[in-house]
């Protein structure tokens, strides 16, 4: 078959460093081709040179459609040219309704003509070809309802809809699944098999190998901007793929190792906690009880909204108001206070957002790293000091970057991760606090980080690790806790764990 | 956190000195550079600009104040009534407009972290309040700050000079001070194996402050001699340098106004950080109504008009961010120069006061447009 979409020999240079080396690529109609590899492989330069984003002459090479040379020098050209791509930060406007995002830029006027002077928006159309489209594809979306009331699976699943409204023919999918829970992940799933069956082509790039396996028909792995090795996923396997991606082969990808040094002191202690949420009043979790002792790694997993961040963010002080309950941290009780008095005590959180809620992205890496630390407000800086304890994170973190003056905006995944971390320990915990601390980063990164979860139980400090991943929960967690719409849905031994047994406990109700 | 010199600051420089360069050719028997006139012009900088340092702390976590020129106004006017019609000693009505200024601003702060109102409105309001009971206070008349035609502290202000001999030392003391503290951070930079500048570089930046440093004293000293308002400066510039700079309150300023929710998450105290650099504005908008006051020698309804816009005009053309979290006091004090220079200039061309306005205008804009371009090339 004739691929529609092909890259040959794709070399794109940033002052200083090659960031695609003589990379190929093609894709063929009707197929899902997955794009793997380690952040900083150059996936996403890719994608912005196929999207338009870095325009023709930017870049050497050749780019065909069709088997035709084309030329993008917008994303628009690309547009044009059938091609879309949903990112991972979702571009919805949250004020507006579902049809008015899948219409924006494009509203049918009544006049018929286009453009935007000179004719009044056809209301009434726009939300009868939004629910056909809607239809079209077997969700439950209101067309009426605002976006702001649609969880992440939801919004992109409108993202993708108003891209294939536009007839595009080739959809490029950045980490669609980085913020869905397990089923989101399912329904999305059925739908790009559902546009395979229609011809629609679409390259899929994730971190999630189970994803990958499970829905693509091939699979190119990236290397340090070259293109490695295309596989077809039928006569492949994990291993294989990982090997090409990190260069090496990685035996245990979950490497947890049980301190040994579990005391049985008790870090942290939440006896039939119950929160409101203080914006809505409404009744968010419900009597939840848990212990964590030190040395120990407890994991929280559940679907997306069934309250495992709002958890972790509420026992920080960050959100919520609560209603009855005890909180014990390290034998003292710990009540509803601002995250400044939280931290104080021995309590820090690395946020599943790290842009939003991690890092001041403008500053520099030494500045978000000793954010956390730098004593009472009164005080002076003693900047000698500063200076050190940041090397010392710096290179024990073994972030990737020039030195500690380079802005943090500009990091990879991984790297802005470390710096999260870093800042994190720098307030010296006892109680750490890891929300989806692996999400959308690289395999290698993700292993340090594990390694760093068993060198702070080592020490006798104490983990919460939330996260989406089943495999990631049960290989690095001693106990397992899953929650399911605010409640608490089961607990698990690490030896009892099984990836169903957790997925039950979060879907039905508790035994 | 190095500053590098980039092709905005060049810009600013550039314009600066062609904006001096037209004022000096175009102003009759050079009077913009006589020594008078370049003694004035200090004044003015030092008026605008400590109001606009102190705007800098406002504007770092990412709010505003448009309340500053009413509260120049009113502190001058409370004190100034307290002197001429109370006859409180001169040192407690000055206090007790300090005092005023920091509970309106401390309670501005309150309200805008605590119920969550917007900065621009609360100020908003502020600055109608502010100018209300200005000339509630002052009840609509003139009021001299002095009595008898005397000078009191009050008036001292922008009256009184350093002698020629104090100002050659304190300019040799302030070049000696630099030389030890750069010399300390060249070892430091050292010890830790930092690109720090090189000796021959290092060496050249001291002498050009040295001898700018010695420049303006003798200048200043060709008129009367360091006036009192550059002094002031002087000492608030270092202060909030020194806050932004080297303290742990400065850093959570550019946090917040980086990023405000990861600020919180860090565990940054952000109510008592922004009330904190509220209730400093307020200490500094009281600073600046007492010299302004003094300046024009009476309390009268204009004094403090638009005066919030010009700091935050200053600041903008000096680099600071209107979003938060960029902005350095350096840059501040380049911005409030180019005003101060450009109204001076003015002025002294005898320019009627609505092209004065059309000017300002369209500077504070080309500002903001240079800065937007130039981030976006930066990027």
């Amino acid at each position: 078959m004739n691929p529609i979409l092909s890259a040959h020999g794709i070399t794109k240079r940033f002052p200083g460093v090659v960031a695609l080396r003589d990379v190929s690529f093609d894709l063929r109609p009707g197929e899902i081709h997955a794009l793997c590899g380690e952040n900083g492989a150059g996936k996403s330069t890719l994608i912005k040179l196929l999207s338009g984003i870095y325009p023709h002459g930017s870049y050497d090479g050749e780019l065909k459609i069709d088997e035709r040379p084309v030329q993008f020098a917008s994303i628009a050209d690309a547009g044009r040219a059938g091609l879309s791509v949903i990112y991972q930060e979702l571009a919805l406007v949250d004020g507006m309704t579902v049809a008015e995002n899948i219409f924006l830029g494009d509203e049918p006027s009544k006049s018929g003509k286009k453009g935007w002077l000179g004719s009044l928006i056809d209301w009434p159309r726009i939300y009868r070809e939004a629910r056909e489209v809607i239809d079209r594809f077997n969700v439950k979306i209101d067309p009426a309802a605002q976006c702001t009331q649609l969880g992440v699976g939801q919004k992109q699943l409108v993202e993708i809809i108003k891209a294939l409204r536009k007839n595009s023919r080739i959809l490029i999918l950045d980490e669609p699944t980085a913020a869905l829970a397990e089923h989101e992940v399912q329904v999305l799933l059925a739908i790009l098999r559902d546009l395979r069956q229609r011809g629609i082509a679409c390259i899929y790039i994730s971190h999630k190998l189970e994803e990958v396996f499970a829905i693509a028909d091939r699979i190119t792995v990236l290397r340090d901007g070259s293109s490695v090795v295309t596989l077809d996923t039928a006569s492949t396997n994990k291993a294989e793929v990982i090997r090409h991606m990190v260069g090496r082969e990685i035996t245990d990808l979950f490497p947890r190792r049980s301190s040994g040094r579990q005391s049985e002191k008790m870090a942290l202690q939440v006896e039939n906690l119950h929160v409101t949420d203080a914006r809505t009043g409404k009744a968010a979790l419900h009597d939840i009880s848990f212990s964590l002792r030190r040395g120990e790694v407890l994991g929280i997993g559940g679907l997306m909204g069934a309250g495992r961040t709002e958890l972790l963010m509420h026992l920080f002080g960050a959100w919520g108001k609560r209603s009855a309950g005890k909180v014990t941290l390290n034998g003292c009780e710990l009540p509803f206070l601002p995250p400044a008095e939280v931290i104080h005590r021995g309590l820090a959180l690395v946020s599943e957002d790290r842009r939003r809620y991690g890092l001041i992205l403008k500053e520099s890496i030494g500045f978000n790293l000793s954010l956390s630390s730098l004593g009472s407000i009164a005080g002076f800086i003693d900047s000698n000091r500063e200076f050190k304890t940041n090397t010392r994170v710096f290179d024990s973190l073994r972030i990737k970057a020039p030195n500690l003056e380079a802005a943090v905006g500009k990091l990879s995944g991984g790297n802005q991760q470390k710096v999260v971390l870093g800042k994190a320990l720098l307030s010296e915990p006892q109680v750490i606090f890891l929300d989806e601390p692996t999400r959308g980063i690289d395999v290698g990164a993700k292993l340090e980080i594990y390694e760093l979860i068993n060198r702070l139980t080592d020490d006798g400090k104490a983990v919460v690790l939330v996260s989406s991943e089943l495999p990631e929960l049960i290989g690095m967690s001693d106990r397992i806790l899953m929650l399911r719409e605010g409640r608490i849905g089961g607990v698990f031994n690490r030896a009892e764990a099984t990836q169903e047994r957790l997925m039950t406990a979060a879907l039905s109700a508790a035994p | 956190m190095t500053s590098k010199l980039s092709l905005r600051d060049f810009a600013l420089v550039l314009a600066l000195l062609a904006i001096c360069a037209f004022f000096t050719l175009k102003v009759p028997d050079l009077g913009f550079v006589s020594a008078r006139n370049l003694s004035l012009l200090m004044i003015d900088f030092a008026i605008t600009a400590t109001l606009a340092v102190g705007m800098l702390l406002v504007l770092l976590p990412g709010h505003i104040d448009l309340s500053a020129g009413s509260g120049v106004g009113l502190i001058g006017g409370i004190s100034a009534v307290l002197v001429a019609r109370h006859g409180w000693p001169v040192p407690a009505a000055m206090a007790c407009g300090v005092a005023v200024a920091l509970l309106l601003w401390c309670a501005m702060g309150n309200l805008i972290v605590r119920q969550r109102i917007p900065a621009f409105i609360i100020t908003l309001g502020g600055m109608l309040v502010f100018k209300g009971l200005f000339w509630l206070v002052i009840q609509n008349r003139t009021v001299p700050i002095v009595i008898g035609g005397q000078s009191n502290l009050y008036s001292l202000l922008t009256t009184y000079y350093l002698p020629p001999m104090a100002g050659y030392t304190l300019a040799a003391a302030l070049t000696a001070t630099m030389t030890v503290s750069r010399l300390r951070a060249n070892a430091q930079c050292r010890l830790h194996a930092l690109p720090g500048d090189d000796s021959e570089l290092s060496f050249m930046k001291l002498f050009m402050a040295a001898q700018l440093l010695f420049l303006f004293v003798i200048v200043t000293n060709q008129f009367r001699g360091i006036p009192l308002p550059a002094m002031i400066l002087g000492s608030i510039a270092f202060c909030v340098y020194l806050l932004t700079r080297h303290t742990p309150f400065g850093r959570y300023l550019y946090a917040i106004g980086g990023n405000e929710e990861a600020a919180i998450i860090s565990g940054i105290p952000v109510r008592k950080v922004t009330i904190g650099a509220f209730t400093m504005m307020g200490v500094i908008v009281a600073i600046t109504g007492l010299m302004q006051t003094a300046y024009s020698g009476a309390s009268t309804t204009t004094i403090g008009d638009l005066m919030e816009l010009d700091a935050v005009a200053a600041c903008v053309i000096g680099g600071v961010s209107l979003k938060g979290g960029r902005g350095s006091v350096l840059g501040v004090l380049f911005g409030a120069l180019i005003m101060a220079c450009l109204l001076n200039g003015m002025t002294l061309l005898a320019v009627e006061p609505e092209k004065k306005f059309i000017a300002r205008g369209l500077v504070l804009i080309l500002a903001v447009w240079m800065d937007q371009r130039s981030q976006r090339s930066a990027e």
